[in-house]
């Protein structure tokens, strides 16, 4: 079912543009706007773009292998690294445009990075020399294909047209790694002995999901010609586990070592740029976008 | 616009399918119960489930005031969160599977560290503890529930026997029959040294078979056998000889039609036998006995048996430690001994098994020991599904 969801998209865009242009049809209007004010009310555009993304998962339920029976579980928590990895994305916009409003549907192909470390102390009180401290740094990542229905608002329509827009996604997985590195510091081994292992890389899409989120952001388009360069920001929020409920544990060599997948949201700054082509009437005679 | 409305709530339903599962974080689950100290060592005997969906663990533990394993007790609810643990009084030790059910408590056998003498627990699904009852005889090495009593072999150091007792549930001791271990210091080093945990892991083990008889694997006549006996009689009825301590049965579980899971070792190779036949009345070798040799096991592997039901079909299901460090599961048609499938547990740092138990939901809680940071001996707990068992022993 979760598969179908694109489509429904891509067919509920579809039938939402269709009943916007049969809404369309000339009728008798008081005021006859010239042929290129009338024509300028709606365009469809097409076009790609790319950029960067930064990265927040932040837990929504916390889950360990590591069980603490005499410390407090809060001294091995995992704390996440908030919008410090950068990922990236290209993106394929398909928007319709009528009267200051634009319906876009822009599929994405996203790259993202998180990560989290803890710490683990054994210690005896009755001797300092016997004391072991491991880190743990797991980074975590994505691949998903976003699939959003965006909804936009030019501000202003001149050359430069600022605008804000907002709307819902669903991201589908299409693959995860985790790596794990370990370091610590041994104060048993004769001296201060600290040390750094290789990291351990594993494959970890069985961990994660496909999920749902909202979006918002700010953009300004800039008509050059008879095509438009768009540069914007925006913010994703998900709105449901990106973690797999059911494969939290599954993964025998993430266990091994204590790690065991939180359920997480996942939270992205959105940053690209890219340039959209007009589909209709576009002509060398006539500059269809200067205004 | 009705439409996007429409996909928009699809989404939200879609969307919210994955949120946390309760069922799931039941259903499996991995969790290494961890103690901060830098010395301290913990090591499972066995597992229970409780009613309330939780488990009940007993294991051992290092203590400073004796040679012997001191007693370990904790609790975990259905979702493997740790819920309490209770270091036992030093004065009792060396804890000896199983935790046995009657009448909704569970028991165990220990001795104390002094006296050695054999002592009974009883706790309730909580891990409560009550007083110990003294039982009598000493250095308890292996236990079964039997009917609503409990079979009990031991080892009597003072008159060098191996000794099988049936005990109630209240610590009366209602049969009882010694058999010799043989003459000399040397067949009884191998039986401390297991105590101590300094040596050898013997397999001690003792049962009834459906035709009454009980059985024992201990040391009988200068060598480990699994012997058969009624209580009765001054030599047991039938023995399956091994090799003094470097051979013998590992594990031994009767199956129905007096057939037996079994699983044995010499000098170091280990074998396992998912429907053998035993010879219950006379004298035979376990090195006759045959059986699919495992050299991915560790020399002399600990191996544990249960017959599970998966997808309507009766398994044996064998769980044993790889060289690799790894707890290997191994599945067979209980009536036919054909191999079925695998599943290897734990990865990274070395886990080593205690024990299986089927659980209410139809899957299977493994309990091990795994050395944290490679080195911290600590308690493990790995909670399959019904689904993951399915799926690789069908």
């Amino acid at each position: 079912m979760k598969r179908l969801l694109p489509l429904l998209l891509l067919l509920s865009i579809t039938f939402a543009v269709n009943a916007q242009q049969k809404k369309k049809k000339p009728g008798g209007i008081a005021s006859k706007p010239s042929q290129q004010s009338k024509f300028l009310e709606k365009q469809f555009w097409l076009g790609f773009k790319a950029g960067t993304n930064l990265s927040e998962a932040s837990p929504i339920k916390r889950y360990t292998v590591t069980t603490p029976t005499n410390y407090a579980q809060a001294l091995n928590d995992k704390v996440y690294d908030s919008f410090s990895k950068t990922g990236s994305q290209a993106t394929l916009e398909a928007t319709f445009y009528y009267k200051g409003f634009s319906f876009s549907v822009q599929p994405t192909y996203r790259h993202s990075r998180f990560a989290y470390s803890n710490k683990f102390q054994w210690s005896n009180p009755d001797n300092s020399a016997e004391q072991l401290i491991l880190n743990y740094h797991q980074e975590q990542k994505v691949d998903y294909a976003d699939f959003p229905l965006i909804v936009k608002y030019d501000i202003l329509r001149n050359k430069i047209r600022p605008y804000v827009q907002a709307g819902v996604f669903y991201s589908l997985l299409i693959n995860a790694t985790k790596s794990v590195k370990i370091s610590g510091t041994d104060f048993a081994s004769g001296g201060t002995n600290q040390f750094a292992n290789q990291a351990i890389i594993v494959g970890a899409k069985d961990l994660f999901d496909n999920y749902w989120g909202l979006m918002a952001g700010a953009g300004m388009d800039y008509n050059l010609g008879n095509v438009r360069v768009v540069l914007d920001v925006s913010y994703w929020k998900s709105m449901s586990n990106i973690s797999n409920a059911a494969n939290r544990f599954s993964n025998d060599r993430l266990a091994g070592i204590g790690d065991a997948q939180d359920d997480l949201d996942l939270n992205n700054i959105v940053i690209s740029a890219g340039v959209l082509f007009p589909m209709r009437f576009l002509s060398n005679s006539f500059k269809t976008l200067d205004r | 616009m009705r439409l996007i409305l429409i996909a928009f709530s699809v989404f939200i339903f879609i969307g919210c399918s994955n949120d946390s599962d309760p069922a799931a974080d039941k259903a499996s689950f991995t969790r290494i119960y961890d103690n901060n100290k830098y010395n301290a060592s913990f090591y499972p005997i066995d597992i229970k489930q409780t009613p309330d969906g939780g488990y009940l663990i007993l294991g051992g533990r290092r203590i400073d005031n004796s040679s012997f394993s001191g007693i370990y007790i904790m609790k975990v609810d259905e979702f493997g969160g740790f819920v309490s643990e209770q270091e036992v009084d030093e004065t009792f030790v060396n804890p000896i599977a199983p935790l046995m059910v009657n009448g909704g408590n569970y028991y165990f056998f220990c001795m104390t560290s002094v006296g050695l003498q054999t002592q009974l627990f009883k706790l309730d699904a909580e891990g409560i503890l009550s007083e110990p009852i003294s039982v009598g005889g000493s250095y308890p090495a292996a236990a079964a529930a039997d009917g609503n009593n409990f079979a009990l072999l031991s080892y009597d150091n003072f008159n060098k026997q191996t000794v099988v007792s049936v005990v109630t549930p209240s610590g009366s001791i209602t049969q009882s029959k010694g058999f010799s271990i043989g003459a000399g210091d040397a067949v009884e080093e191998p039986i401390i040294n297991h105590f101590l945990r300094t040596g050898k892991q013997i397999p001690f083990l003792v049962g009834k078979v459906a035709s009454g008889q009980y059985y024992f694997n201990g040391f009988y006549n200068y060598t480990l056998s699994l012997a058969f006996t009624n209580l009765n009689a001054d030599e047991p009825q039938g023995i399956v000889q091994g090799q003094q301590d470097d051979g013998g049965l590992s594990q031994v579980i009767p199956l129905d039609g007096g057939k037996f899971a079994l699983a044995r070792f010499n000098f170091g190779d280990n074998y396992f036998l998912p429907n053998a036949s035993l010879n219950t009345s006379g004298i035979s070798s376990s090195t006759d006995l045959g059986g699919n040799p495992f050299p991915e096991l560790i020399a002399n592997a600990s191996v544990k048996i249960i017959r599970v039901t998966i997808n309507s079909k009766k398994v044996v299901l064998y769980g044993s430690d790889t060289k690799s460090k790894q707890i290997a599961l191994l599945g067979y048609d209980e009536s036919t001994g054909e191999f079925i499938g695998s599943k290897y547990l734990g990865f990274s740092n070395p886990f080593e098994i205690s024990s299986i138990v089927s659980t209410t939901d139809g899957g299977l809680a493994i309990c091990g020991t795994t050395y944290v940071a490679g080195r911290f001996p600590r308690i493990c707990l790995f909670k399959l599904s019904e689904e993951a068992i399915v799926e690789s022993f069908q």
